[in-house]
């Protein structure tokens, strides 16, 4: 009896030990039971160093965890396969030729694979698939480069130092301007007269301003030359009319000139033939002396008693009109 | 030759473990039956919360400073390394709260508490005590068993944040020395990596690990035998046993935690 009561305590006991077991199988499990049952992909890519990676780190692709590294192992001569876990639910956004390189959650942070790139008019990459893999910058990579920067910037630094040393000595263009009194009152006495020449050339565009304005205004000359249309044509005949003229004259003078080389001709004779000249002249001198004379005849004649009278009424005629007009201008103050 | 009935039900060294928790899981049984029974005895449970938590306030105290110090002291070297160390009240809020005020605690109250319930009932259990009072129409389950483990339960989480404050003053008095950080920028650093999601994890440690320490506790004693010897063997099985189980639980537990916060 106690046997059996004994066997029956001990077949509980084994089934609360397997309750027990499995509670905490599932308790354990729970944290990445989400993981254990998402379908997996396995792709690859092979880097010449990955940089500490481990099994298990994490792959990402647009900052978004994806999967898993699975296994890393040597490929070639010294290069490093590396298998990955994606996530099947993300396999139609990573495009074959998509890349891989490894980089770090943070700045301290452990090592991941990151997938990136890709275009959209490429397949989505299938199980087995190697990707393409960008060249890691290291940190000794980043050191280097950040050396090479120190020495430029401490060359960078001497130079200035050099050319500060100068500048305080007063040697070249900058020295002297910086140390040289009389120049810079020069320069001061030059930026004053570039003053004043601005001042002037505003007032100067002002003035030009305000005759642009009278060229532009409605009625002027220049604004009817450029848009009234009559005037131009007006213009346009009238510079015609002047070109006919000088044709015309052109003419003349051709004329004139063919004349004055026939000594036959009236003006030939007048410009060529020396006695018709002589001749001319006297005519000329007689006819001054005849003039003379007949003035003389008229200012006697006016002394005459016949015709006196006739002068005299024409006299007191003139001196009327004026008083008649120098009352007519008292009237009108 | 004649077949005779298996003396054992799988061998004879094994099948004894089996009885053992058979025996614990009716042991765990009747105290979730008994404890919503009336009558309630809350007299014995309030004396039970006096003894179990008050009196072990000073040696909280003592290992809950501790902690926050030496912690403190053994993880700023490593944030320093980095340039981190203003990080340090953060790292050690975290720790504290989520981790170690609950498992020192517990482990502190197992080892006083959870051997001074194993003696003290293996004691009564060798001199016949318990029996006299099933005579004396008690219910020494209610009146022994329940108010002890209803008391470690709702005792430890208590402990636990007392330990936690401790803790925290602790790391503050460190960091303080070494950084000449303010109460009210060190505190506000701690705090700001904490959620209630922590605060909730760590009670329901607190609470797992206290019934935990009673049951196993009350359990060992209250099936102690073999007079004096069986007593000593009560006291130091419940507390190697309850320590076992809480480092268990908290495995669980934070497994728990961090698909809850994961998700």
């Amino acid at each position: 009896m106690k046997v059996t009561s004994n066997k029956r305590a001990v077949i509980v006991g084994i089934f609360i030990f397997i309750g027990l077991a499995f509670l905490i199988a599932g308790i354990l499990a729970i944290g990445s039971l989400n993981k254990s049952f998402t379908k997996k992909l396995q792709i690859s890519a092979v880097f010449d160093d990955v940089g500490g990676l481990q099994q298990g780190n994490n792959v990402w692709y647009s900052g978004v965890k994806i999967g898993t590294v699975k296994e890393l192992s040597f490929y070639d001569k010294s290069q490093v396969l590396v298998v990955m876990n994606i996530d099947e639910k993300s396999q139609p956004f990573i495009r074959k030729d998509a890349k891989a390189k490894i980089s770090s959650d943070g700045l301290i942070g452990n090592k991941i694979i990151v997938i990136y790139g890709g275009t959209p008019e490429v397949k989505a990459v299938d199980a087995g698939d190697q990707l393409a893999v960008e060249k890691l910058f290291t940190t000794e990579d980043m050191i280097n480069t950040l050396q090479r920067n120190n020495e430029n910037i401490l060359s960078i630094t001497t130079d200035f130092k050099e050319i500060g040393k100068k500048i305080m000595s007063g040697e070249g263009s900058l020295g002297k301007l910086l140390n040289d009194q009389a120049l810079y009152d020069n320069l001061l006495s030059t930026t004053e007269k570039l003053s004043l020449a601005s001042d002037n050339a505003k007032k100067m565009t002002e003035d030009i301003a305000v005759y642009v304005h009278k060229l532009n205004m409605e009625g002027g000359l220049a604004n009817d030359l450029v848009n009234d249309t009559t005037v131009f044509a007006g213009l346009q005949e009238a510079v015609l009319q002047m070109n006919e003229m000088v044709a015309n004259a052109n003419e003349v003078v051709s004329n004139l000139n063919a004349s004055s080389n026939d000594p036959q001709s009236p003006v030939g004779v007048l410009l060529s033939d020396e006695e018709s000249a002589a001749s001319i002249k006297t005519t000329i001198k007689n006819l001054e002396t005849s003039s003379v004379k007949l003035n003389e005849n008229l200012e006697a004649m006016q002394h005459n008693f016949l015709l006196k009278g006739y002068f005299k009424d024409q006299e007191k005629a003139e001196k009327k009109a004026q008083k008649e007009a120098e009352k007519a201008a008292k009237k009108g103050e | 030759m004649s077949s005779s009935p298996r003396e054992y039900v799988i061998a004879k060294w094994i099948d004894p473990a089996f009885t053992e928790l058979y025996s614990a899981a009716r042991f765990v049984l009747r105290f979730f039956i008994e404890v919503f029974q009336p009558p309630f005895e809350f007299k014995e449970i309030i004396r039970q919360c006096y003894e179990i938590g008050y009196k072990s306030l000073p040696l909280i105290t003592l290992t809950g400073f501790v902690t926050g110090i030496v912690f403190t002291n053994q993880s700023r070297p490593s944030l320093a390394e980095f340039g981190a160390a203003s990080w340090l009240p953060s790292l050690i809020a975290i720790a504290i709260i989520r981790a170690l005020a609950p498992l020192v605690t517990a482990l502190i109250t197992a080892g006083k508490v959870g051997s001074n319930i194993g003696a003290e009932l293996g004691s009564m259990k060798v001199t016949e005590q318990i029996d006299a009072m099933e005579v004396s129409a008690i219910n020494p389950f209610k009146f022994l068993v329940v108010s002890r483990v209803v008391a470690t339960t709702l005792t430890l989480p208590v402990l636990m944040t007392y330990s936690a404050f401790v803790g925290l003053m602790g790391a503050y008095l460190n960091v303080h020395l070494n950084e000449l950080t303010s109460f009210t920028s060190f505190f506000q650093s701690a705090f700001s990596q904490i959620t209630f999601l922590d605060i909730y994890a760590s009670l329901f440690k607190a609470v797992v690990y206290g019934f935990t320490i009673g049951i196993v506790g009350c359990y060992k004693g209250f099936n102690a035998t073999q007079g004096t010897q069986g007593v000593g063997r009560a006291a130091n099985t419940a507390v190697v046993i309850s320590m076992f189980l809480i480092f268990i639980e908290e495995i669980l537990i934070v497994q728990v935690t961090t698909w809850i916060r994961t998700s």
